[in-house]
């Protein structure tokens, strides 16, 4: 985008009587007009115009945004802020401006290839290999299956097996980047881009399948638009299980299931059907929408460097997200994202059970008749 | 702004308040809070200009709270300017002397829907939509729907006596609210008692109601409810003139028919809004009509409407423009590049009259206002059996800033001069704020001195809202 097509965007969503704001989450979490999406056009228009120049505060409210665009479902003109936001966030990490809690991630995603600091040679110590000898396909496995999620990683190998396919993983597996393009260190993920699309495209698998949507955006947006080239196709675990949804089992689960949209997946990818079409066959049920599904599915509250950096505010949303669910009368509560699932089963206590979308499978591969959780 | 003194000693008392994380005096929030939704502050913003800042923005969780901070500012002498969510039209929430905002956002409770009295009770900073979304889920509706319904909220419509594009039937805020909970000037907390009605004495949530934050802040209302209506039909008709569909207008409520919503666009309103989406001949004027309630009693009052304006020279659009407008009633408020190009300024002066004015009030004012180049363009709503609103709305484009914010002004001063002059009233639903502050005395006449007079004593030190609603500066 030109700079004068940007601030004429930014003009837009200054003017505006901000008719977005009520569906925002960060709006939700603080309850201030400053984290809003008119609130950062506002303070990017008047730096870009030379009003007045982003300060400390101005800065911290621009890393107050999920990036989730939850905004642009709102948005009649169709002000991309998010974009816009992670764009300025860019800028400010090459200037050296950004919140130093950002640290933490960007060098251990440097020195060990996942943004938890955890060792790079404990990523696949949950991998068991199995002996099945079908259609090879490389798992990547993200971050946050890899180490803090091993229930989503192992049960998508194991349902992968059920359907036949050879699954093999890659020590050389390094951060998919999509924290880094997300909270504007973009250099820094262009070196983990790089590096993945190097092992990929030497692996054996003749495709790649992801369970966390980062990495499928990362793979599928952000590499494309660096021009970075994967030359193997890359599938969501949603959209493989789609194609299988014939092979998956069938049992009863017991309860209503409501489905949780991650932002990567649905508005930033645009896949939501795959989830649900699985979750129906294997439930025998209808999801039970949320009243915020789909286009208009509230964010988890984890994204773009938010639980780093504001803990309160991500665990608000996160717990709101939750009562939504509720107020429908989930029993499970469903996704088809590690880091979402990760938020949303520490907000949801005893009376919700959440599962992401392979977990849910493998339940109806291992169970009898009725899934006992 | 506050010497330094006083904003240290107004910082400590307020963070023993709401705690450190509950206020900011951080000039980035300030400017982000500095603004409603005026055009003039929206323009500015646009041309690089800043607005007046707060010294200090609070956002209380609690009555208590409310009352603990204004105490604490009337002890100061610090300016308080309550703020809602920030929607409103005339610059009412404008820190114009710095001090508190008082940001409601914290208190959006929903504290209980009673179906039974049929009543809501709530806190002031749940924003419309919530509210309207969640009683709906109950069944009900609260038949308030302003246009600015996602981002206003509920202290907001009370403090600027708001109407909604369905108020013809359900009514306006004033109509709506039973019970109120206010803090005045002191920190003292007043509650106005739900009822449907009362003989004793005056009725004081009348004299909150609209009192744009200069007499009290409202923390929480009790509003009436309507199970939501069996069925709603659309209905357009297309007269030849304003005068047409007036009389229309004025006959249909005659009839005994109250239809949810009436909107009569002039020709220009209806060449810029209707034009563009039904086949219209240039200078006819689109009413469109909406009815509510149960099938049968719908059906009838739809099929009279419809006789009234065809004996009245109406050609029948069917469902059309009406239905597309309430699907798309929301689109008009926001920006486009058009309108936010170069240094453009548009408004609207919702002006109210009895049908003996109201014809006169509209072709005097379009006359002035179009007398500075403005393209003015207006639509009759809000209607009643005795008179009704018009949206006058204008929009202005000068080659500077300087230029384009006196032409402003001027509109409004000629626009509202021809207001009065033709016996009209210069604001519906917008409210006061800063734009119209200064014409506020010639408005009222001589009841302006009851209301300075019930100012003084509600508010000795003037901390409330100064400058707003004719009342000027904080002492």
């Amino acid at each position: 985008m030109e700079d004068s097509e940007a601030i004429e965007q930014l003009r837009l969503c200054a003017g505006c009587p901000k008719m977005c704001r009520h569906m925002c989450p960060t709006f939700l979490a603080w309850r201030s007009d400053s984290p809003t999406p008119h609130g950062r056009a506002l303070l990017m228009y008047q730096d870009a115009k030379g009003t007045r120049a982003l300060d400390e505060r101005a800065i911290e409210v621009l890393y107050q945004c999920l990036e989730c665009s939850q905004c642009l479902t709102w948005c009649l003109p169709q002000v991309d802020i998010a974009t816009m936001v992670e764009n300025e966030r860019m800028r400010l990490v090459n200037e050296g401006r950004y919140p130093r809690g950002l640290d933490k991630i960007s060098s251990a995603i440097k020195t060990n290839h996942n943004p938890f600091a955890e060792p790079h040679g404990k990523r696949n110590k949950w991998f068991v290999p199995t002996k099945t000898q079908g259609k090879k396909i490389l798992y990547f496995t993200g971050c946050t299956a890899a180490y803090h999620e091993n229930g989503i990683a192992r049960s998508t190998v194991s349902i992968l097996s059920h359907l036949g396919y050879k699954v093999s993983v890659t020590p050389d597996e390094w951060c998919c980047g999509s924290p880094l393009f997300r909270t504007g260190f973009r250099n820094l993920g262009i070196e983990q881009a790089r590096h993945n699309a190097d092992t990929l495209n030497k692996s054996e698998g003749e495709q790649i399948v992801v369970t966390c949507p980062g990495c499928f955006r990362a793979f599928t947006k952000d590499y494309p638009q660096l021009g970075i080239e994967l030359k193997k196709p890359v599938l969501h675990i949603s959209q493989l299980l789609e194609k299988h949804l014939d092979a998956l089992r069938a049992v009863d689960f017991g309860g209503p299931i409501t489905y949780h949209d991650p932002c990567h997946l649905g508005r930033h990818s645009g896949i939501y059907d795959p989830p649900r079409k699985v979750i129906e066959r294997v439930s025998g049920t209808k999801v039970v929408e949320m009243a915020r599904s789909r286009e208009n599915a509230m964010c988890c509250g984890n994204g773009a460097g938010m639980r780093t950096l504001f803990t309160d505010q991500a665990s608000t949303i996160g717990d709101a997200r939750v009562s939504q669910a509720r107020e429908v009368g989930a029993k499970f509560l469903v996704t088809s994202c590690p880091f979402c699932k990760n938020m949303l089963a520490s907000r949801a206590g005893k009376m919700l059970i959440v599962l992401d979308l392979p977990e849910m499978v493998l339940a109806a591969f291992d169970s009898t008749s009725k899934v006992k959780m | 702004m506050l010497d330094t003194r006083t904003k240290a000693k107004l910082v400590e008392q307020i963070e023993a308040i709401v705690g450190p994380d509950h206020f900011t005096t951080d000039e980035t929030d300030a400017v982000l809070n500095a603004h409603d939704a005026w055009p003039l502050s929206e323009a500015k913003i646009r041309a690089g200009e800043t607005l007046p800042l707060a010294d200090v923005i609070v956002y209380p969780s609690s009555t208590e709270e409310v009352s603990k901070i204004l105490r604490v500012a009337n002890d100061l002498r610090v300016p308080v300017v309550p703020v809602g969510g920030g929607a409103g039209t005339c610059g009412g929430t404008q820190p114009t002397y710095g001090g508190i905002q008082l940001d409601l956002k914290r208190m959006d409770k929903i504290l209980a829907i009673d179906g039974e009295s049929l009543l809501v009770r709530v806190q002031a900073g749940t924003v419309g939509i919530d509210l309207e979304e969640e009683v709906n889920r109950h069944g009900y509706t609260t038949g308030h729907t302003p246009t600015s319904l996602r981002a206003s909220n509920v202290g907001g419509f009370i403090a600027t006596r708001s109407g909604g594009s369905m108020s013809s039937l359900y009514g306006k805020i004033e109509d709506l609210t039973l019970g109120l909970e206010v803090v005045l000037a002191d920190g003292s907390v007043v509650r106005c008692k739900a009822v449907p009605r009362h003989s004793v004495g005056p009725d004081l949530r009348q004299l909150f109601i609209g009192s744009e934050g200069t007499l009290c802040v409202i923390t929480e209302a009790t509003l009436r409810l309507f199970p939501l209506p069996p069925s709603r039909h659309f209905r357009s008709m297309c007269f030849p003139d304003v005068h047409s569909g007036l009389m229309a207008i004025r006959a249909i409520f005659r009839e005994g028919i109250f239809p949810s919503v009436v909107r009569l666009y002039d020709a220009e309103d209806t060449a810029l809004h209707v034009s563009t989406h039904f086949e219209v001949e240039e200078g006819n004027c689109m009413l469109m009509l909406a009815f509510d309630g149960r099938p049968e009693k719908v059906d009838i009052d739809e099929s009279i409407s419809a006789r009234i304006c065809i004996e009245n020279g109406a050609k029948d659009y069917g469902e059309g423009p009406s239905k597309y407008w309430w699907e798309h009633r929301y689109d008009m408020y926001y920006p486009t590049k058009f309108a936010t190009s170069g240094f453009s300024v548009g408004d609207t002066i919702d002006i109210v009259a009895t049908y003996d004015r109201l014809e006169n009030v509209y072709h005097e004012m379009k006359r002035v206002m179009e007398a500075h180049g403005a393209a003015v363009m207006s639509h009759f709503s809000h209607m009643y059996p005795n008179g009704g609103s018009i949206y006058m709305i204008f929009f202005v484009s000068q080659p500077d800033a300087e230029s384009a914010w006196a032409t402003y002004r001027e509109i409004w001063d000629d626009g509202v001069a021809a207001c009065l002059r033709e016996g009209g009233t210069m604001s519906h639903q917008h409210g006061v704020g800063t734009t119209r502050s200064t014409y506020t005395e010639a408005e009222l006449g001589s009841s302006f001195e009851v209301l300075k007079k019930i100012k003084e004593v509600l508010d000795p030190n003037g901390i409330m809202n100064p400058g707003k609603l004719g009342m000027g500066g904080h002492t």
